[in-house]
């Protein structure tokens, strides 16, 4: 469902540094409804904002079990069941043969998959309100933009200003875009 | 201010870190490497470098370039039409080396885009931070390498139009599956893997540039465009956080990929009972040979982006001496590997594996075994030098010579092991025709013109990686409380 309006409240870092800092405070004075836009992955902002691990190595290691599941179930049903050719008196079930073939869907499955799941659950892990894509914030540029949204439990607009401010963001306003999260 | 601020140019670079006597840790020397993006770039102005290329109308060098590579692309498709209606006769494969141009160039192209993936994943687990100048280059190099090996093992089937049968799927045939115990359904497998794994690797490289190419965009539907092929990228943290683990992951099982995808090109030659391939070296010594090669393409094509793209702030001297030293660690690796080849066949007592090797080094072949041995395993000893390592020309020119010499590694390898087997009565030559040729030549085409096409629509340098490995305290904007109109400004296109 696209709220009709998207509210809430931008201010800018301009280092990794200081944006790092100022997660560790936001998330420490119990805001929850918030997110960082930064033009680079910052190390140690998960932490910072009180995230966990992402949880897409455990959608790897399933995907990784089905390719080999599927591989050596092919290979075996095909040479062993439905078209049993003798090569030289070798065994059907020549399962040393069969590894590299298991070993690359392994990693067919593995790879794609998580690949596709990141991106989407990038796009589903987010906060009621997400922050709204303005070009001119620069997120994409050099700016660390901290987002905190109205929808937040804690919102309450002058104490929110305040804060932020206290934490040296740069560029600090509100934002009311009607339309949602649209460029 | 960082101590490096006064570093203005490429040329200013030494490639020595700055020592600080007694600053280190428990009193040692702190060693500060040279910074990896030169000219006192802005983050700002690394989205404008970059992605200027795309923005503007392609230069009158550029339609030079791609039209050769055009060109070259028509010859490749007016020999595939050829050889598809003529059939393999025009070509010089025949009784007894039956694996000619079509396995050599097919190994050749595989193995150039070993390095890209080398260069992406690999050198992404070490953390080696320089490998964010040129690894969004070298993984299209992959990609499009894999495309040009592509084509090669499917023209040696001889009835192309049948290349689907290689695919096991369920099929109105009767049961009829491929042989999976065959290297070359192997074969198959690896190397769809390998390119689909290469392109979603590098597609989810891709998307925080395109995001910020999109952000640049002044025309609403360039914009909708940009935006859609990110996948609506912001940067939020919690897109990052799913964004890095899986890139950790894919850089993970990319990388144990890369040396399965050779070891099973490997396997077509080490699995049959010819002397001279049938040897358990084989593996390993495809997959050096493969990294090697493509780091030397990787050299032959950043000197072009150094040179034409005006890249030099970001392909710096110091990566490109970094890659002279991964190319001449690699070329003694096989060096090593060409003269184990002799004390094995010498060691084994074998009489067929002991006339096979001398047959290669001083048979009828030998031209070509010394122009390989040369330019492989001599030629790069030149980088011991740490002058000749960072000048422009001699690295060109070793890289160039690295991608002949590995070209005529695998003709020695398919030519001379098939051309004096077990029955003399049954020995012969081979030579290349003018369609082998054409070939070899029009996948160059295919190659440069999906290269440079690359280079017109996306950003060439992975822009946000690159800008995580700059000081902050120098590519940092200016503090302004006066919000939008400040930021606009520097991510104005052409600003």
């Amino acid at each position: 469902m696209m709220p009709t309006s998207t509210r809430g409240l931008l201010g800018h870092f301009c280092t990794p540094d200081e944006a790092l800092a100022a997660a560790a405070r936001v998330r420490d004075a119990g805001y929850r409804h918030f997110d960082f836009l930064t033009p680079f992955p910052v190390h140690g902002m998960e932490e910072a904002m009180g995230q966990k691990r992402s949880w897409i190595p455990w959608v790897t290691g399933v995907l990784a079990i089905c390719g080999i599941l599927f591989a050596l179930g092919l290979q075996y049903w095909a040479m062993v069941f439905d078209w049993p050719l003798n090569h030289g008196g070798k065994p059907f079930n020549a399962w040393p043969a069969f590894i590299p073939i298991t070993f690359e869907a392994m990693v067919f499955w593995a790879a794609l998959g998580s690949a596709v799941v990141a991106v989407i659950a990038g796009k589903r892990d987010t906060i009621p309100q997400p922050p709204p894509l303005l070009v001119e914030t620069g997120a994409t540029v050099d700016r660390f933009v901290l987002w905190i949204s109205a929808t937040d439990p804690r919102w309450e607009p002058a104490e929110v200003e305040a804060f932020v401010r206290s934490l040296g963001a740069n560029g600090v306003r509100f934002v009311d875009v009607s339309g949602g999260n649209d460029a | 201010m960082s101590p490096w601020a006064t570093v203005q140019d490429d040329s200013q670079l030494t490639g020595r870190p700055l020592v600080v006597p007694g600053a280190g840790p428990y009193g040692g020397d702190l060693e500060i490497p040279e910074p990896l993006v030169t000219g006192g770039k802005k983050w700002a102005d690394v989205d404008r470098d970059i992605c200027m290329h795309a923005e503007r109308f392609p230069t009158r060098r550029w339609w030079l370039a791609f039209g050769v590579a055009l060109a070259l692309l028509g010859v490749l498709v007016v020999s595939l039409a050829v050889l598809i209606y003529s059939g393999m006769g025009v070509v010089g494969v025949n009784h007894p080396v039956g694996w000619g141009t079509f396995i050599i160039n097919f190994v050749f192209w595989i193995g150039i885009g070993h390095a890209g993936t080398l260069i992406s994943a690999v050198l992404y687990l070490f953390r080696q931070p320089w490998r964010t100048g040129i690894n969004r280059a070298a993984e299209a190099m992959t990609i499009f390498a894999v495309a040009c090996a592509g084509i090669f093992p499917i023209i040696h089937l001889g009835r192309a139009w049948f290349a689907y049968w290689l695919v096991p799927y369920p099929n109105a045939r009767g049961p009829l599956w491929v042989n999976f115990t065959s290297p070359l359904a192997w074969d198959i497998f690896a190397i769809s893997t390998y390119a689909l794994v290469s392109i979603a690797f590098w597609y989810l490289g891709l998307l925080p540039d395109l995001a910020t190419v999109r952000d640049r965009a002044t025309h609403p539907w360039r914009r909708r465009l940009y935006n859609a092929l990110s996948f609506g990228w912001t940067g939020s943290q919690r897109m990052w956080r799913h964004y890095e683990a899986a890139y950790m992951i894919l850089a993970g099982l990319a990388t144990p990929l890369v040396f399965s995808v050779h070891t099973i090109v490997s396997f077509d030659f080490a699995t049959s009972v010819m002397p001279g391939w049938h040897t358990t070296i084989f593996p390993p010594y495809f997959v050096i040979g493969a990294i090697f090669s493509g780091f030397a393409m990787v050299i032959t094509l950043m000197t072009f982006m150094r040179g034409y793209f005006g890249m030099k702030n970001y392909i710096t001297t110091n990566h490109m001496e970094a890659m002279a030293k991964i190319l001449m660690f690699t070329g003694m690796m096989v060096g090593f590997a060409y003269t184990t080849e002799f004390f094995m066949a010498w060691y084994s007592g074998s009489e067929w594996e002991g006339f096979v090797f001398k047959n290669r080094a001083f048979g009828p072949y030998g031209w070509a075994y010394a122009i390989m041995f040369t330019c492989n395993a001599i030629v790069p000893q030149l980088f011991w030098w740490k002058k000749l390592r960072r000048h422009t020309w001699v690295l060109f020119t070793v890289s160039i010579l690295v991608n002949v010499g590995m070209w005529f590694e695998r003709y020695v390898i398919v030519v001379t092991s098939l051309h004096r087997d077990y029955l003399p009565s049954s020995w012969g030559m081979y030579s290349l025709t003018f369609w082998d040729y054409s070939i070899l030549i029009g996948s160059f085409g295919l190659f440069f013109t999906l290269f440079l096409l690359f280079v017109r629509v996306l950003p060439v340098v992975a822009i946000s990686e690159v800008k995580g490995v700059m000081d902050p305290r120098v590519a940092r904007s200016a503090p302004t409380d006066s919000g939008a109109a400040a930021v606009t400004a520097g991510a104005a296109p052409g600003a």
